[in-house]
């Protein structure tokens, strides 16, 4: 009498089962076996539009860019199968890639460390105000709100030779090059200008995350003797760190992937000296027509983000801490 | 006597109707251009209508995008089998895109199609290996603009079609003063410049060769505009190097620059002295001037391509180009036509007609590889160090020969 299926069976329920109960059970299965619970089925009904999307737009496109980086496509050929001869002359032959590398990696670390740094110091300074703080949080989004392309144009003419960077230089005596032709300093305005477009995201989260640490943490420290400075090390930070790691992850993906200041303000330039991944995927694939090629370098970018994402998540154990 | 009226009622209907069905073999076709303006939609529009006039059969349905967009949908619709009927191409492009397009010699000669009326240089601008892929409509040197209020301040002769390296250097210093420049140059200036001084930067099987001995001498008299003389402002490597330039020499602050007639129709109302022109200085050879233009080809893959073929005919008819030169559209391709350009667009500027006649007069087709966008960008990248002193003309041409190769 009691061979009934485990599932039909929910837990605790079994002992209370009067005979009556379980011979009535056989007419129970009449009502059809669904595939999915309705409430199942009404969620997947309205996930369906963005999940085709996702197919369509992202996971069809990521698989062919896979498949293409095995190939040579000048994009109005057929595309030729060539093997691991795009990832061989990749890492062997092509002579502008490991610069290509390097300038990806100098840029995510610097702008990585500096915007951390400015935004929790920006962060900080606008939660230590008694007035105006939503003023201050609003003037630091405002250029996230521009479009990096506009944005960049603007910051091209102020960078521009004998421009206004070049005027204020000059007035201030820093005997510094113009930074878009100097191989050395490039680099440093694309910093500038990516920095000024994107600070106010990471500067709103800590400041969102710093405004919700517990206020009488910081009073019995205060009462202990603790000054700003220790309260900051020993308390708050500590405190927002999984917002800060969520920030340094999240800011090391999108520098990994810098395009659009570069592609507006230097063009790889001058010489090769602010070609990045991202820019290398645009001008292999649509100004070279080298698809292929364009291809494993995506893949190669994707490798690298994939491996220092994994990294960070690693590394996280040993500073952030969750409050539980 | 009602019955046979009804008859002959039905009759008639029916006999025109069939009529209809008879000369109702319409050709569709389509036809990609770009466009800058409703302006000059509308100016697209009536070159499609014109198709339709001259033959009632055929209608042209124009799709526009802007110039830019252009060129990037171009391979990403002939990747996915949606190109048009009539394609319209740039000579600079056509070593890029020609395999998308119907070679047209076997048509030109089984009609007696005149290429002659074409001025030759753009028919050699829009051949592959002597074989024509599109006609062309419009045709256009390179010239120097210079503003002609700075020359006379400076008490310069105006310069005349045909003057020398030598005499343009010594204007341009003359007109390096009180923070302003007397040329003003671009990274792809240099292969503009190279070909009127009968440089050779591509050999003669069509591959880069920046390495001879005369490509590096062009480049070192470019690159010295900058880095020696000092009579050009730096630019930097950014995608509008062209752009700035023209602001410059807009704003008055840069006396002469290089430029086509396309320029001329934007440049009236922009700039607050008068415009004067010429053509780019030569060096101890005669002047080789390069011209680009542009026209339209067939889509290998038409289903009308003899249709397609009558269409780009009236496209680039006397007629059509007559109209376009009257809206100051372009210069057009045929000889013939050209001088209804100049009495509108280069009426304003001094010596324009001179300027283009002469060049045109000493016209060569534009020598450019295969991959030229990715070696125009190259120069993009690797001028404005050597303009700022910092590498030199060796150097320079050594680094882009060898990435180019990539």
């Amino acid at each position: 009498m009691r061979q009934l299926s485990p599932w039909r069976n929910p837990p605790g329920m079994e002992e209370d089962m009067s005979e009556s109960a379980v011979a009535e059970l056989p007419l129970q299965p009449v009502q059809p076996r669904r595939f999915l619970k309705p409430e199942t089925q009404t969620a997947m009904v309205f996930l369906l539009p963005s999940f085709l999307g996702f197919m369509i737009f992202m996971a069809l496109p990521i698989v062919a860019s896979f498949a293409l980086s095995f190939t040579n496509w000048q994009l109005i050929s057929t595309p030729s199968f060539v093997g691991f001869q795009n990832y061989i002359k990749l890492f062997t032959v092509d002579p502008s890639f490991y610069t290509i590398l390097g300038n990806t990696l100098f840029f995510a670390v610097e702008y990585l460390a500096v915007n951390i740094i400015v935004s929790l110091t920006l962060a900080v300074w606008i939660s230590s105000l008694k007035h105006g703080k939503a003023i201050f949080r609003v003037i630091f989004f405002l250029p996230t709100f521009t479009p990096t392309i506009a944005a960049s144009v603007v910051w091209l003419l102020i960078f521009t030779p004998d421009g206004l960077a070049d005027s204020v230089i000059r007035s201030l005596g820093l005997g510094l090059p113009n930074f878009l032709l100097s191989s050395s300093w490039a680099m440093q305005a694309v910093v500038i200008v990516t920095l000024w477009a994107n600070v106010g995201y990471n500067v709103v989260m800590f400041n969102a995350a710093l405004d919700l640490v517990p206020k009488h943490y910081l009073e019995a420290a205060m009462i202990d003797g603790a000054g700003p400075w220790r309260r900051f090390w020993r308390i708050r930070l500590p405190l927002i760190s999984p917002t800060v790691f969520f920030a340094t992850v999240m800011t090391a993906i999108t520098s990994l992937q810098v395009f659009d200041e570069i592609f507006a303000m230097t063009r790889g330039g001058p010489g090769s000296a602010t070609a990045t991944l991202g820019f290398a995927i645009y001008q292999k694939g649509f100004t070279n027509f080298q698809m292929g090629y364009a291809s494993a370098l995506a893949w190669v970018m994707f490798v690298m983000i994939m491996a220092l994402t994994i990294l960070q998540f690693r590394m996280q154990r040993k500073w952030v801490h969750y409050d539980e | 006597m009602k019955v046979l009226q009804k008859t002959l009622m039905l009759a008639t209907i029916g006999g025109s109707l069939f009529a209809t069905a008879a000369s109702a073999e319409q050709v569709s076709l389509t036809w990609q251009m770009w466009t800058g303006s409703d302006a000059d939609t509308k100016g697209w529009q009536h070159l499609a209508d014109m198709v339709t006039a001259k033959y009632p059969d055929i209608k042209v349905t124009l799709t526009t995008t802007g110039w830019v967009d252009y060129w990037t949908r171009l391979p990403v619709l002939a990747a996915s089998g949606q190109l048009a009927d009539i394609v319209s191409m740039q000579s600079l492009r056509m070593p890029n895109f020609y395999s998308l397009l119907e070679p047209l010699n076997d048509r030109i000669a089984a009609d007696k199609f005149d290429v002659g009326a074409f001025t030759p240089s753009i028919i050699g601008g829009m051949s592959i290996d002597k074989q024509l892929y599109g006609l062309p409509y419009d045709v256009g040197p390179w010239v120097v603009y210079y503003n002609q209020d700075a020359f006379e301040a400076a008490g310069i002769a105006l310069p005349k079609p045909g003057w020398t390296l030598a005499e343009f250097t010594d204007a341009a210093k003359k007109l390096t003063k009180d923070g302003k420049y007397g040329f003003g140059i671009t990274p792809q200036n240099y292969s503009v410049l190279a070909s009127a001084w009968g440089d050779k930067y591509v050999n003669d099987a069509r591959e880069l060769d920046l390495t001879n001995p005369g490509a590096i001498t062009a480049a070192e008299t470019v690159i010295g505009f900058a880095a020696k003389d000092k009579i050009a402002p730096l630019v930097p490597s950014s995608a509008d190097a062209g752009t700035v330039i023209q602001g410059r020499f807009y704003s008055g602050n840069v006396a002469m620059y290089v430029d086509g007639p396309w320029s001329i129709i934007g440049m009236k109302d922009k700039v607050k002295f008068k415009v004067g022109s010429t053509t780019l200085p030569r060096g101890e050879r005669e002047l080789t001037a390069v011209t680009a233009g542009s026209g339209f080809g067939i889509a290998t893959t038409s289903k009308n391509k003899d249709a397609a073929w009558k269409a780009i005919q009236v496209l680039t008819s006397p007629e059509a180009l007559q109209y376009l030169a009257e809206q100051g559209r372009a210069l057009p391709a045929r000889t013939a036509s050209q001088s209804s350009w100049y009495k509108v667009a280069a009426k304003d500027i001094t010596n324009g007609g001179e300027a283009i006649d002469y060049s045109l007069a000493h016209s060569v087709p534009y020598v450019i590889t295969n991959n030229w966008a990715a070696v125009e960008n190259l120069f993009n990248q690797y001028f404005p160090p050597a303009f700022a002193g910092s590498a030199d003309a060796k150097q320079t041409m050594d680094a882009i020969q060898s990435l180019a190769q990539q």
